[in-house]
């Protein structure tokens, strides 16, 4: 047998050189299922909360043969123990999710055994669905700077296209401290709004929140250079005092002179790796497949495509490298195509920590990928019991907030 | 056919057209009045006229015709609790044995001698509510209800509405009353049968649901009336709050959370059984506690405002804490064949399965023990050494945290203790005063035997107060 680092590193390896095929790379159902249980029976045997997790559920990892057989943790376990393969001492990285419950084990932690396979994944991703036109655009990012925030997944991320996607222009308006950086940001964009060169706008729906308030308050207005564009993430779930969609984009529209059709939202959690996002400006389709059994494969998503801006047809899709299933919230079987119920990712690039992830989420498949539904907030709270909103909000690991 | 959510006095009738169907996420669909701020306004005129007649009658022709109908309600051969049944199983989200304990239950209590019982403890001569009579001290009191109350309903629990709605005729107030989505079938026929069986009483009633993206009408509503009763969360009672004229009183039944305390008088191994009569001071078995909290935490499916989010359970019992938790499961185990759980939403499901994953994770890691019906039915038991209260995710999910004495668990209660109303208790023996001075001192309303957990005596104080005090104001004649 050998080493649990050789292991590791073959694999990481292998998954780096596909996911540096793009998300646009081939990637056969057989292919994926041989490297998803390879990466499952790793990380059996080298995280040993996620083994014993697998064999109270009753499962052999060496008996698994189907991808769709493995058991998906659920999120908020990355709050009740370090969940890496190896000695979480020497992770690279540690994120750790923004919201809090108020209890115990408050935040979910990721512990990085590999930074390369992060970056392996979001960069291709990000270029594909942000930047599919070409070079990537100075980024002004409603975020903190990397530095200043090494906790936050997002920030990396946008530390990581700032470089190797933007060519190193850009800067971060967020003040760990103090929150946003108005004035500096106002300046920023007065700057970009008297040039040629469009820019990328990148935060999250809360910050965004924060500038439209601000900035209606002011009288602040630009029409940013045409080809800008707005990549804006993690405000649907998580804040009970969200900005319905379409006032936000209606006021992104407003304040930044950018159209909706270059408005992508990314979905994105502390505890995966990889990357979801609207194929907005990337045209539309997706892996996909139309029910459990069946071959996955590029799909268009026509429905979509003619009226991409439009709210109401919007979906998220992953790279290859992950599939999403929707599963029954009982039984934890899938759900037919297009009935509600839990998102659940496997993600070859969380090889080092746990790769079968069942999120907190709520969302349907679509052809292509899937609609991101979170909790419906027309409807009446079930649970007579205390807070239930608070506690369900509070309790969401949402990385996005600041 | 969408279930018609409506019921209207009969001197206000819907028009043509003046409808629509509305579905809403899995539950089936309503059709409900599309009122114009205007259309209501004269709805509520509509009901202020009634309230003249329904002042006249005696209290005791109100509880006739409430009677009547709760009698109907319980009649397995009448076509009413049929229709009663069927509604509360599809739009409550519940289970058909469900549905029928508890229209049995609920109906029950809406009977003559319950309802009498009730009008005796808040009013030692409900006579008042006729006339005046003599007081106690000298001189004369009456006590009137408001004109017109506006009572919203919360619709986690199936019949809650319809409590509400008696509770206010029996003060003769009119009532306009908007059910919670999950409790419109059972509210709309009982008042329709009402209204049969006493025109002069259900004339003083109209029962109409609305979205609550037509604030608009609510706001009317609030505006318009002269006492708002509010079953709700806490946002929604802020917001109802802040809509109300400042002369408008308010009676207001927020979120709470239950909970379990079992001493080691309730933990026995064997069948001892003695007569001591108090509350909680009964030797019990451990295996007969376990089945009383599983049924307190199975009724409504844990959405009622009298369920247990968790177990205290004392260490040093004949059946320790750990054991008690596994004899719960069992018993939870068990309810799902005599009560079983209703369907399982996707955003009830989603906490649910972390809460699952998250202690299994933790018992792989030799912390606490979890219990749960796997892809079979939602209940799970998380045995938690050193847990802190939290309000559960329900759908019969419950913590169970040993402690060394029963008084032990006041100072964790503390953070809760705006929200903690019934305490299900069993064998406390010695430690009973000191915790029972202490619940009393955080605010609980309500401490029972644990098998009477689900349902409240009619003369309970809801919440801390009296439910018919509540809703009158009174007159005094003072002597000579």
């Amino acid at each position: 047998m050998i080493g649990e680092v050789e292991a590791f590193q073959e694999l990481e390896t292998q998954i780096i050189r596909l996911l540096e095929g793009g998300v646009d790379g081939p990637l056969s159902d057989a292919e994926f299922n041989d490297l998803a249980l390879r990466v499952f029976r790793f990380q059996c045997r080298c995280v040993p909360a996620y083994r014993a997790f697998v064999t109270r559920r009753g499962l052999d990892p060496d008996g698994v043969s189907r991808w769709e057989e493995i058991p998906h943790l659920p999120t908020r376990a990355f709050k009740a123990a370090p969940l890496m393969a190896g000695d979480p001492r020497e992770a690279e990285a540690v994120f750790r999710t923004s919201g809090t419950t108020g209890g115990e084990g408050a935040r979910g932690e990721h512990y990085i055994r590999s930074l390369s396979l992060y970056r392996a994944s979001l960069l291709p991703n990000f270029q594909a669905h942000v930047f599919p036109d070409g070079d990537g655009l100075p980024a002004l990012a409603l975020l903190p700077d990397p530095a200043e925030a090494p906790e936050s997944s997002l920030s990396y991320m946008l530390g990581e296209v700032r470089r190797d996607l933007c060519g190193g222009r850009g800067r971060f308006f967020v003040d760990p401290e103090s929150g946003l950086r108005a004035g500096d940001f106002l300046q920023a964009l007065t700057e970009a709004e008297g040039t040629d060169d469009p820019v990328l706008l990148a935060g999250t729906a809360f910050a965004f929140v924060r500038w439209m308030e601000e900035a209606e308050k002011e009288g602040w207005r630009v029409h940013l250079p045409e080809g800008s564009r707005i990549m804006e993430t993690g405000g649907f779930k998580g804040r009970s005092r969200t900005v319905p969609r379409e006032v936000l984009y209606s006021g992104l529209e407003n304040l930044f002179g950018v159209p909706r059709t270059l408005i992508v939202n990314e979905y994105g959690m502390t505890e995966l790796l990889s990357q979801f996002y609207e194929p907005v400006l990337a045209g539309g389709g997706g892996w996909s497949r139309r029910a459990e059994g069946e071959g996955w494969r590029k799909v268009r998503n026509e429905g979509a495509d003619p009226a991409r801006g439009a709210l109401s047809g919007r979906y998220h899709r992953g790279p290859p490298w992950v599939r999403t299933r929707v599963l029954h919230p009982l039984t934890l079987d899938p759900v037919p195509a297009g009935e509600a119920g839990l998102l659940a990712h496997l993600d070859l690039a969380n090889l080092g920590s746990v790769s079968a992830v069942l999120t907190e989420d709520i969302g349907r498949l679509v052809p292509g990928g899937f609609r991101f539904q979170g909790r419906n907030p027309g409807a009446e709270p079930r649970g007579c019991s205390l807070a239930m909103e608070d506690f369900l909000h509070g309790a969401r690991g949402g990385r996005g907030a600041i | 056919m969408p279930f018609e959510a409506w019921a209207l006095p009969w001197a206000f009738r819907i028009r043509e057209n003046e409808t629509t169907i509305w579905g809403e996420g899995d539950l089936p669909p309503l059709e409900y009045p599309r009122l114009s701020v205007d259309r209501l306004g004269q709805l509520l005129s509509t009901l202020r006229d009634a309230r003249e007649s329904l002042s006249r009658i005696p209290v005791g022709a109100v509880l006739t015709a409430v009677d009547q109908v709760a009698r109907r309600l319980h009649d397995p051969g009448d076509e009413l609790r049929r229709r009663a049944l069927e509604g509360i199983e599809a739009h409550g989200g519940v289970s058909e044995p469900m549905a029928e304990e508890i229209l049995t239950r609920m109906a029950r209590d809406w009977t003559r001698p319950p309802l009498e019982a009730l009008l005796h403890a808040e009013f030692r001569d409900p006579g008042v509510l006729d006339g005046l009579r003599p007081s106690r001290i000298g001189g004369e009191v009456r006590a009137l209800g408001y004109p017109l109350s506006f009572n919203l309903g919360a619709g986690t629990v199936p019949g809650v509405s319809t409590t509400s709605l008696i509770r206010s005729l029996l003060v003769k107030s009119a009532v306009l009353l908007k059910p919670g989505r999950g409790d419109v079938p059972l509210s709309v026929l009982f008042a329709r049968a009402l209204e049969e069986a006493e025109p002069q009483v259900g004339g003083a009633v109209a029962v109409a649901y609305w979205p609550q993206t037509q604030s608009e009408l609510t706001e009317t509503a609030l505006k318009a009336a002269d006492l708002a009763v509010v079953y709700g969360g806490d946002e929604t009672v802020a917001w109802v709050r802040s809509h109300l004229p400042p002369t408008t009183p308010l009676v207001a039944y927020r979120h709470r959370m239950g909970v379990g305390v079992v001493g080691r008088d309730g933990l026995m191994g064997g069948g001892e059984v003695d007569l001591a009569r108090r509350t909680g001071g009964r030797r019990a078995n451990a295996v007969e506690t376990a089945r009383s909290a599983a049924r307190a935490v199975a009724v409504f499916d844990q959405r009622g405002c009298v369920s247990p989010h968790l177990f205290f359970v004392e260490k040093g019992g004949e059946t320790g804490p750990e054991a008690w938790a596994e004899h719960l499961s069992r018993a939870l185990e068990g309810m799902e064949e005599e009560l079983p759980s209703g369907p399982v939403s996707p955003e009830d499901g989603s906490v649910l399965q972390q809460v699952r994953g998250k202690a299994e994770l933790e018992e792989s890691r030799g912390r606490g023990r979890v219990f749960h019906g796997g892809s079979a039915a939602p209940w799970t038991v998380l045995f938690e050494p050193g847990g802190r209260p939290e309000v559960s995710c329900l759908n019969r999910t419950v913590k169970v945290i040993p402690v060394g004495r029963v008084a032990d668990i006041l100072p964790s209660l503390e953070p809760w203790r705006s929200h903690l109303q019934t305490v299900g208790v069993a064998g406390l023996g010695g430690g009973r005063p000191e915790l029972l001075e202490g619940l009393a001192r955080l605010g609980v309303s309500r401490v029972v035997e644990m098998a009477r957990v689900p349902w409240p005596s009619p003369w309970w104080h809801h919440d801390g107060s009296g439910p018919l005090q509540a809703l009158v104001r009174w007159m005094d004649v003072e002597e000579g």
